[in-house]
């Protein structure tokens, strides 16, 4: 997995490429997520559009930043999830858990 | 052991999650050898990946004495493949339900209940001696 960042509109947006399965490609997302977090910034949001696929390691990654960033007056939202990661979030119904978008855009404009 | 060894079509890796990687680059060579569609080749990758790091972790409990054996069948049209460490064992029925309302924003404890949802089948075959989970899907 490779992993890009920047940010928009205040915003940060986190961009993996490539598989989630665990490892340290999965400690560069919870690293990169949790020095974003130290830095004070609340509003992040996920975009999928690249990632392959992600295990329950990836599905851990991402319930440790929406909780964490929830309990500190932030949120965590997803963008551009594709239909296999739809799927996998549906069985284990974290559907239900996190706010998806169709694009970052629309992503940036609902933390408004 | 200290590092993969492939023989013909089965693969055996240290108890390290380095090599996650170099597990899935031999799973889905083989399966796409097998003319497996991309959605399932996703699915069987997902789940191996998910009984091979708790073979190491729980199974193996990390220890770099310890091996994780992957080996891949294509049987009747359907892929087979078992995981098999070198642990002491768990029971199954032990594994907590994931969707059960408490559990649902846990980090971790799904792996099992993914790997039962994208397959259609799985055995677990624990013993003192080790475990090996056999799955399979449809191609």
């Amino acid at each position: 997995m490779k992993l890009s960042d920047h940010e928009k509109d205040g915003i940060v947006v986190l961009e993996p490429k490539g598989k989630i399965m665990g490892g340290p490609d999965a400690s560069l997302l919870h690293d990169k997520l949790y020095e974003f977090i130290g830095q004070g910034k609340k509003k992040v949001i996920i975009d999928l559009s690249k990632v392959d696929w992600m295990n329950s390691t990836g599905l851990g990654i991402l319930i440790s930043g929406y909780t964490t960033l929830r309990n500190n007056e932030g949120e965590l939202k997803l963008a551009n999830v594709t239909e296999k990661i739809q799927s996998l979030l549906t069985i284990t119904k974290l559907i239900m858990v996190f706010e998806a978008h169709d694009s970052v855009d629309a992503a940036v404009k609902s933390f408004k | 052991m200290d590092k993969p060894v492939i023989t013909g079509n089965t693969m055996i890796v240290p108890s390290d999650q380095e090599y996650l990687a170099d597990i899935d680059a031999f799973l889905e060579a083989t399966l796409r050898g097998y003319d497996a569609d991309e959605s399932v080749v996703a699915d069987i990758a997902i789940s191996v990946s998910e009984l091979v790091i708790n073979a190491m972790l729980h199974g193996n409990k990390s220890s770099p004495d310890k091996s994780v054996t992957v080996t891949i069948n294509k049987v009747n049209g359907s892929i087979r493949i078992t995981v098999s460490d070198e642990g002491s064992g768990f029971d199954p029925e032990s594994i907590e339900d994931p969707l059960a309302q408490e559990n649902l924003l846990k980090e971790v404890g799904r792996g099992v209940f993914v790997v039962r949802s994208l397959m259609d089948e799985m055995d677990i075959k624990s013993t003192p001696h080790g475990t090996t989970v056999t799955i399979s899907k449809a191609i």
